[in-house]
């Protein structure tokens, strides 16, 4: 049948055949304004694809989700045999009528299509996942370490010469060994070589055992190169072995990458390192901003980014805090970072929070030389500063742990909304430089202090009433009709917020010192608070949302407008991306619910 | 009342008895959108060169078990005509004859009411056949699309609105989709589409706009 869109996904999944197949089976339905098309908790009998017209997804209590032409309805209750939502139509609405055996036929032969009908958003989000790398969209980064040139492995006895070692290394044509010493297995590389002649002047006679190191950061064979990639960023090297069942296998080395590959995050650690100025750390900043683009772009998953782009910021501020602390306060200090950048989930920099504990008193002369050079250099790298201040220059922000625990102890009492947030960033925090002991003390402080506060907790938990429940469009919808605007979606304030802060209450409540939200959500679904299903949704549901969010700041980062960075327009993501949203946005509203109902917030 | 009289007429003469079906009344919430495309607008001299036909059941249109025939008519298509439905000599040559075509046409249509955008022309056209076959004309209830549209867009207009009728205004009027023009299938699928929702929008009283703009296209065919 004519006028069904193959090209429209999911369906651009099937063959050729399957889709004259597809639309030989296709009726069309009529629905009137008001008319239920699937009521809630029903099956339908048809997968219905809109042709013109709009329909309403109601839940009872909220601003309804709007679906209009080309969207299709509901998965849910055809595969699963129960509508989740009404589905009404808003006006006179027409629809392909897909009967369920044809799409139940198509599901069982085709994986990819198949894949849009999954009831977990997480499974389906990684056969998206999948789909992309298939067809090709992503590059290098996804490849498999063995798929990459790598250099072969040579042995050499732990006692053999160092210049034995050079001469294998010379016939081998490489520049790593591996060194084989009793049970220990250790690499020694032409640098090493070097190193042990020339600085130490050890003869040539040494053992090679003596020029070697045996702490070998190794990576199975196949694993994906970005892990690779981690790994490197993580160890600061530039070469590692490679393994597979428990042998040695050969060297991967960044160069071997590196011709392959955009990126070059395993450099940034050691431009970090070697920065001998506030400016050389400022360039290295700047790498880090440009890398978190150039990742996104070969398709990496937006958690591995926020992984990497982490662990840099916090080795860029560790660097920092190396060079702007005096001695004093090097010694009794620790550094926090907080909110997004404490939890580890913070892509393009937004903000900054950041604290120092101290673990004892330092001269006041010293901490107000250090909070002046620390802000000034913060603001020299760009960083915009915290609306909310919280930041090292912020006396509150830099105090002795002891009196830090009473100010939270002041704040406990407040109780009113700035202390709740005050509270709820501190949470999240996580020493980057100095001792972690402080950090700990004060959090655990803290977890005493609310242990049992129901009403505290319920004021905590209420900020997540902060942002009113998302439309994803009935206004947006019809303004788009009337071609005022098109429809858009606060990423923030629709999704990543409500679980972040929902996570952190139960975090709080249950004394888990733990920052990112998926770690938390691990560690309550062990504590039985999150049933273990709902666990792996909410963690999906938030890359969902931190996906999408990367996206618009990029797109807002290109057109300079970074007030719009967290609003996703709905024209702009194609129809099962919208569909995914639709999903995630489904799994906050049972999360605030669970929230809602936990912590009494009817009462607000 | 013409009409029922000449029904009855033909009903008695009718030549094939097994043809009785079509003066039977059809399914109670059942009728067939009907759609051919012709050498010509004069049914005298034109030839019905391909044809096709869907029920509507309730507001559900069967897409998937439409009738779709492409007719071997004796004449040659003349070039202006294949200008409009781009069958081609070729693609006519291709198709059935007419009397192979029609009892499967009319077994299909039943006794249903004949939905269609100016309908008496579809009739006319396969009356023609129809009465050398049966020795008797269509004698389905019609129901004529513009009219529906024409009673919700300009009855009780005043005197002097210009009416516009055309089959593109119907369409963007009512926000349907237009498919390809001009090949039975789709002609008829949009018609069916016009339909239920133009009878939904009479049966809840509803009106279109006259002051609604339309988004006009180039005229048919050009």
């Amino acid at each position: 049948m004519q006028g069904f869109d193959t090209a429209n996904p999911p369906f651009d999944r099937l063959t050729h055949q399957e889709s004259e197949e597809l639309r030989a089976g296709l009726d069309v339905g009529y629905f009137a304004p008001e008319e239920v098309i699937i009521p809630q908790g029903s099956s339908t009998d048809w997968l219905h694809v809109v042709i013109k017209g709009s329909v309403e997804v109601r839940d009872g209590s909220t601003v309804p989700t709007v679906l209009g032409p080309k969207d299709s309805f509901d998965a849910r209750a055809l595969v699963h045999g129960a509508a989740g939502e009404d589905f009404v139509a808003a006006e006179e609405t027409l629809c392909h009528l897909i009967p369920r055996h044809v799409v139940l036929g198509l599901i069982h032969r085709n994986a990819a299509f198949a894949a849009f009908f999954y009831a977990e958003i997480s499974r389906k989000l990684d056969a998206f996942a999948q789909q992309r790398k298939a067809e090709g969209m992503d590059s290098v980064l996804r490849a498999r370490v063995r798929e990459a040139r790598c250099r072969a492995a040579v042995f050499i006895d732990g006692g053999a010469t160092i210049e034995q070692a050079g001469h294998c290394m010379k016939d081998n044509d490489i520049n790593a060994l591996f060194v084989r010493d009793g049970q220990r297995i250790g690499v020694v590389t032409g640098m090493n070589l070097s190193k042990a002649v020339v600085l130490r002047r050890l003869p040539l006679e040494t053992a090679v055992r003596e020029a070697c190191h045996f702490d070998v950061v190794s990576i199975d064979r196949d694993d994906f190169l970005f892990e690779a990639l981690l790994l490197m960023t993580k160890h600061d090297k530039r070469r590692l072995a490679i393994h597979s069942n428990g042998d040695y296998l050969g060297f991967l080395e960044d160069i071997d990458i590196l011709g392959l590959f955009a990126g070059n995050s395993q450099l940034i650690p050691g431009r970090i390192e070697r920065a001998r100025s506030i400016d050389d750390l400022a360039a290295a900043t700047r790498d880090i901003q440009t890398q978190v683009e150039r990742l996104h772009r070969q398709g990496i998953k937006v958690d591995v980014i926020a992984e990497m782009t982490s662990d840099l910021n916090r080795r860029l501020l560790t660097h920092l805090f190396g060079m702007t602390a005096p001695p004093s306060i090097r010694e009794a200090g620790s550094l926090l970072l907080m909110g997004s950048e404490g939890r580890g989930e913070q892509t393009v920099r937004t903000d900054q929070d950041n604290a120092i504990l101290l673990d004892r008193d330092v001269p006041a002369a010293d901490l107000a030389r250090f909070r002046e050079a620390f802000t000034v250099a913060l603001d020299g790298f760009g960083f915009p500063p915290c609306p909310g201040n919280v930041m090292v220059r912020n006396p509150v922000w830099s105090q002795p742990v002891e009196d830090f625990i009473r100010q939270l102890k002041t704040w406990v009492l407040q109780g009113d909304a700035e202390a709740v947030m005050n509270i709820a960033i501190f949470l999240d925090a996580e020493a980057v430089a100095g001792s972690a002991d402080v950090l700990t003390r004060a959090k655990e402080a803290l977890f005493e202090l609310v242990r049992g506060e129901a009403a505290l907790l319920s004021r905590f938990a209420s900020l997540i009433e902060t942002f009113a429940t998302p439309s994803l469009g009935v206004l947006g919808t019809i303004m788009a009709s009337v071609g005022a605007g098109p429809d858009a979606v606060d990423i923030k304030k629709a999704g990543t917020f409500p679980i972040v802060h929902g996570v952190r209450t139960l975090a709080i409540e249950k004394g888990i010192l733990k920052t990112p939200t998926v770690a938390r959500i691990e560690a309550l679904v062990r504590a039985g608070i999150l049933e273990p299903a709902f666990g792996r949704e909410l963690s999906s549901a938030l890359h969902v949302f931190m996906e999408f969010r990367l996206r618009s700041q990029l797109q807002a980062l290109h057109r300079g407008a970074m007030e719009t960075e967290s609003i996703l327009r709905l024209d702009g993501i194609t129809t099962v991306e919208r569909d995914i949203l639709r999903d995630a946005l489904r799994v906050v509203r049972q999360f605030r619910d669970l929230i809602r109902s936990r912590y009494h917030l009817g009462a607000f | 009342m013409g009409r029922r009289l000449r029904n009855l007429f033909y009903r008695a003469t009718l030549a094939d008895h097994a043809y009785r079906f079509l003066f039977e009344p059809g399914p109670p919430d059942e009728v067939v959108v009907l759609d051919c495309e012709t050498t010509g607008l004069n049914p005298r001299h034109d030839e019905v060169i391909a044809v096709a036909a869907i029920v509507i059941r309730g507001s559900r249109i069967l897409t998937s078990e439409a009738y779709k025939a492409i007719i071997r008519s004796d004449r040659v298509p003349p070039p202006e005509s294949i200008k409009v439905h781009r069958l081609r000599a070729r693609d006519v040559a291709a198709g059935r004859p007419m009397h192979e075509v029609l009892p499967e046409l009319l077994r299909f249509i039943g006794g249903r009411p004949i939905v269609g955008y100016y309908v008496d022309f579809d009739v006319r056209m396969l009356d023609k056949y129809v009465l050398r076959f049966i020795e008797a004309k269509l004698p389905n209830r019609r129901i004529e699309v513009s009219e529906i549209y024409y009673a919700l867009k300009y009855g009780g207009a005043p005197p002097g609105t210009v009416l516009d009728l055309r089959f593109q205004s119907i369409l963007s009027d009512l926000g349907i989709p237009s498919l390809a023009l001009h090949d039975a299938f789709n002609d008829a699928l949009m018609t069916a589409m016009m339909y239920v929702q133009l009878s939904d929008m009479r049966q809840r009283g509803a009106r279109i706009g006259r002051d609604r703009a339309v988004q006009q296209e180039a005229p048919v065919g050009a």
